[in-house]
């Protein structure tokens, strides 16, 4: 490349030469789509104002695909798809990518499924800042895969993956950004230092990501797939518009009329969304905003069945966790029916009412 | 004198170290506990940012479990999300990056991604950079806190994830692009260290009461400086350790556990 230059972080490293990291073995190329492949999706789309409501079954039968990039959207224990990814483990897809900034619970139940039925889904890479349930411990199936070299990692810090969803979104091919230089991440990670063809400083450039597929679960959205999004945005907007194709559930559908009122409040344009589907706790056992809090003990429940996995290689209790709660399922609603009432009422309760404008 | 625990130590730590009228941008734990304890005292023109969106919330619903948690957004002055708040650090509104970490060397780098084994087979793999990356590298100034042992504090790092003064050469930062002047203040329950002007390295300024430059030394796997204005560490007050323990982490998620 032109203009390469480095930072001085080779003084400093503990890596020899990238360590066997993908970034230092391989000559660039698009994870997912490319900026072309990604407009000519978008070009050829019929941009009219048509009900793209349907059921979580077959939007993912429709959209994933074996070996494609997929962008989960929210933050951790934020607004993460869990309705869709479900449907995704049941669907079976190989040799998948993942792309997130930081996530808990979605890689995990994929990661989870990889280890039950490696020939019925398997995770090939991701692109990820973060992985991992905050107050809640490590992700214990995310420290098996690394352990064993089980996955490929391009490796960034939350705001690099963020810019590489919104160079996505602005139709680039890069962003510009004033971190990653100087660290490790500079050795793991596909991004490269750069001199300023303006000031001929340093400048890290992380590339975009355009994955094939975006799951996002937003607060409301009408039939067009016109999204809002209240509490923290977290890098949903940015994913939807990089995306190939985007599939929404929403807690609740408003009207047109309602997301015309107030224009300013639509977070996403329907010409980003390929599929609509209202799904109430679309996030759960994540929280939503305005709706319901994480539930802890649901989560604590699936990670101390992950983490006998990886101390001690028994699946028992992780396989009844998918026998039970997914595979046993055909919908979502069938996994919330199964959750009691208490549950539901409490993580409502300790959501305390966020405020959301519906109408 | 009042009983406290190396927790609240290094909460109450925290909060000494954060001026008023400044903006943080917290990681999960007690780098929330902390600021919360500086607004309630010494700090109340302190802003937080959390790293999914929100500026400057009114945490009235209690203390965020995490940085994503939605509790964070309450009445928040400004709320989009993580590119919207990473990028008003690049532009300087964020005075201090306050984060934890793994491993930490002489010149305030930290690692924060994998310990033991290689980047592609670790042998305790972390969740990663997550925020911290970006935030040490951009905030103007980062404050750290780690476990003092000398299995963290480090002559060699296994992996550089969030950039301290790199070689501490003069030129390092600005060679990596970044934008932040760099590790300002690392705290432990026992010792508060800075970071000198000249050699960019780790300097002991404080130590907790009973305790010598030597005997932090020997946690220390690095030559230390010793600062020559060396002083001892406040203590927390009942009147600190009631705001801590009622209204900071009343449930105890950080405070009440116990040191490994």
């Amino acid at each position: 490349m032109k203009n390469q230059v480095s930072s001085l972080i080779k003084k400093v490293s503990n890596l020899t030469n990238g360590d066997g990291a993908i970034a230092s073995q391989e000559p660039f190329s698009w994870w997912g789509a490319s900026p072309e492949k990604a407009r000519k999706a978008m070009v050829n789309k019929p941009k009219g104002l048509i009900d793209k409501r349907t059921t979580i079954k077959d939007a993912v039968d429709k959209y994933v695909k074996d070996g494609i990039n997929i962008a989960i959207g929210g933050f951790v224990n934020t607004r993460p798809p869990v309705a869709l990814v479900h449907e995704i483990i049941r669907h079976g897809a190989k040799d998948l990518t993942l792309s997130f900034q930081s996530n808990s619970i979605c890689p995990e139940l994929l990661a989870g499924a990889m280890m039950l039925y490696p020939d019925h889904l398997s995770i090939k890479r991701v692109e990820l800042a973060w992985w991992g349930y905050e107050v809640i411990g490590i992700a214990p199936l995310f420290r098996y895969l690394c352990a064993n070299g089980k996955i490929q990692l391009d490796d960034y810090t939350n705001y690099g993956m963020s810019a590489r969803f919104k160079a996505a979104a602005m139709g680039i091919e890069f962003l510009p950004v004033r971190d990653h230089g100087g660290a490790d991440m500079e050795l793991v990670n596909r991004g490269v230092m750069v001199e300023s063809p303006f000031s001929g400083k340093n400048c890290y450039l992380v590339p975009a990501c355009y994955p094939d597929l975006g799951l996002l679960n937003v607060t409301a959205a009408d039939m067009h797939g016109n999204c809002r999004i209240f509490g923290a945005h977290c890098t949903c907007p940015e994913i939807a518009m990089a995306a190939v194709n985007t599939i929404v559930t929403t807690e609740q559908i408003i009207t047109n009329e309602n997301i015309r009122t107030y224009p300013n409040l639509t977070e996403i344009p329907y010409t980003a969304v390929d599929a609509v589907i209202e799904q109430r706790y679309a996030s759960y056992p994540g929280a939503c905003y305005g709706f319901y809090w994480f539930d802890m003990e649901h989560i604590l429940m699936f990670r101390s069945a992950s983490d006998e996995f990886r101390k001690t290689g028994k699946m028992d209790a992780l396989k009844k966790y998918y026998d039970e709660y997914i595979f046993g399922c055909e919908t979502f609603d069938d996994f919330l029916g199964k959750l009691p009432y208490k549950t539901l009422k409490k993580i409502k309760d300790l959501d305390g009412g966020q405020p959301v404008i519906l109408a | 004198m009042a009983e406290y625990t190396p927790f609240e130590m290094i909460a109450y730590t925290g909060s000494r170290v954060l001026e008023d009228n400044t903006i943080v941008f917290v990681g999960t734990g007690l780098p929330i506990i902390a600021s919360i304890h500086a607004q309630l005292t010494h700090a109340p023109g302190l802003g937080i940012i959390f790293e999914a969106g929100p500026l400057s919330p009114i945490l009235e619903m209690g203390m965020p479990l995490s940085v994503g948690d939605t509790r964070a957004c309450r009445k928040a002055c400004y709320l989009k999300g993580l590119s919207s708040v990473f990028e008003l650090t690049q532009r300087g509104h964020s005075d201090y990056a306050f984060i934890g970490g793994a491993q930490i060397d002489m010149y305030g780098n930290v690692n924060s991604t994998f310990e033991g084994g290689t980047y592609t087979r670790a042998q305790t793999r972390f969740p990663g950079s997550g925020g911290a990356g970006a935030m040490a590298a951009n905030c103007e100034k980062s404050i750290i806190i780690m476990a003092l042992e000398p299995r963290r504090f480090v002559n060699k790092l296994d992996f550089l994830t969030s950039i301290g003064f790199g070689d501490g050469s003069e030129e390092y930062r600005e060679k990596a692009g970044v934008m932040g002047s760099g590790p300002y203040r690392v705290i432990t329950n026992e010792a508060l260290f800075g970071f000198d002007e000249k050699t960019r390295r780790m300097v002991l300024l404080e130590v907790a009461k009973g305790r010598t430059a030597e005997d932090i030394q020997k946690k220390v796997s690095f030559e230390l400086l010793i600062s020559p204005d060396l002083k001892e560490m406040a203590e927390p007050t009942e009147k600190d350790l009631k705001l801590l323990r009622e209204e900071c982490d009343p449930d105890g998620y950080f405070l009440a556990r116990k040191l490994k």
